[in-house]
């Protein structure tokens, strides 16, 4: 009937990844407990990572599937880079434009902390006030 | 209904040329419905990116206000029902029709201990005011520990952010457990064989991304 059989994983294949899985999260809450500075994001990025990999490529039996979907999930994790980093290039360099003065990010950063505080009517008279 | 192909198999569609066809169609079909689930999430991973890396002293103080305990519980819990879906269509491409129900009521008990637990962690953050936006309200004091602490600049946004990731992911979890008592229902009146499976590797393909979703949220929100 079918020209192609699908891809079983074995039982010892499926339960490795799982060993792994669990490894791998008792080693991410193991890691969390040191402070490594910048390297805090990054490793456990990385390690959600590499689990996340493991359940697409194993559990998710991406690695013997049609190649279509790999390229679709390809696609789709593309567009989330983007969406990331364009975003970031925005958030992160406000205000390093030449003709933006000292006093307009001071402000910026007032209101901004008033209306984290819960004090939005300060905010809006503020804002009202410009 | 006549069918044109009288030769395939009962669940093969008209429309199809084979069960294999059928079968990869409504597999890419799952596989671009996840990719607009990813990018459903993806904007409030955007949120969360744009917050932690505005206000990184609110994130170190705050997400010790999640227990790592209790969320790594339920990575556990979540990677064990991941673990049985993969079993049971192991199992049903084996043509063990038992073997799938009892991994399938399994993934099931687990997505609802995943629940549960969020249940208590839900319920100990409303008791202490560690709520989103005009709520966030950190009051009382628990096991000597003054939740007043957290009341720090952008707490509110915190847990904005907290409760809405966890929150969707929560329904997602909901919404897993309707399908697998689906499917649960189905397998036991017989509808899955090793030829016929399909709402079961695309049920599991949807659980698995559950999965992932929250592989990311708990580092990014109990641990750093």
């Amino acid at each position: 009937m079918s020209h192609t059989e699908h891809h079983i994983t074995s039982l010892k294949t499926l339960s490795i990844v799982f060993g792994a899985l669990v490894f791998l999260t008792v080693f991410t809450v193991f890691t969390a407990q040191f402070d490594l500075g910048a390297f805090n994001v990054p490793l456990a990025l990385a390690i959600a990572l590499t689990k996340a990999s493991l359940v697409v490529l194993i559990f998710m039996a991406l690695i013997w599937d049609n190649k279509v979907n790999a390229v679709i999930l390809a696609v789709g994790c593309l567009f989330v880079v983007v969406f990331i980093s364009f975003i970031l290039l925005d958030t992160e360099y406000r205000g390093d434009l030449s003709n933006t003065f000292e006093q307009t990010l001071m402000d910026e950063r007032l209101e901004a902390e008033r209306a984290a505080m819960g004090d939005t009517e300060a905010a809006e008279s503020q804002a009202a006030d410009h | 209904m006549s069918t044109p192909h009288s030769d395939q198999p009962a669940h093969v569609k008209h429309y199809f040329v084979s069960s294999e066809q059928q079968f990869d169609a409504a597999k890419m079909g799952m596989w671009l419905f996840l990719v607009t689930e990813i990018l459903l999430f993806s904007g409030m991973f955007v949120a969360y990116t744009i917050y932690r890396s505005w206000h990184p002293e609110t994130w170190a103080a705050l997400s010790t206000a999640l227990d790592w305990k209790l969320g790594g519980l339920n990575t556990i819990v979540l990677l064990g029902s991941s673990f049985t879906v993969a079993l049971g269509i192991h199992h049903i491409q084996k043509g063990n029709k038992k073997g799938l129900i009892i991994n399938l009521i399994l993934t099931f008990l687990f997505a609802g201990v995943f629940l549960v637990v969020k249940y208590f962690e839900y319920s100990a953050k409303i008791e202490h005011g560690l709520l989103p936006g005009a709520a966030f309200d950190p009051h009382g004091i628990s096991y000597g520990f003054d939740y007043a602490t957290y009341n720090v600049p952008y707490g509110p946004q915190f847990f904005s952010i907290y409760f809405v990731m966890t929150g969707i992911h929560g329904f997602h979890v909901l919404v897993g457990m309707g399908l697998f008592a689906w499917i649960t229902r189905k397998a036991i009146r017989g509808d899955f064989s090793a030829e016929y499976y399909t709402p079961v590797e695309n049920c599991g393909l949807y659980w698995h991304l559950v999965d992932i979703i929250w592989i990311f949220l708990f580092p990014l929100l109990y641990l750093i």
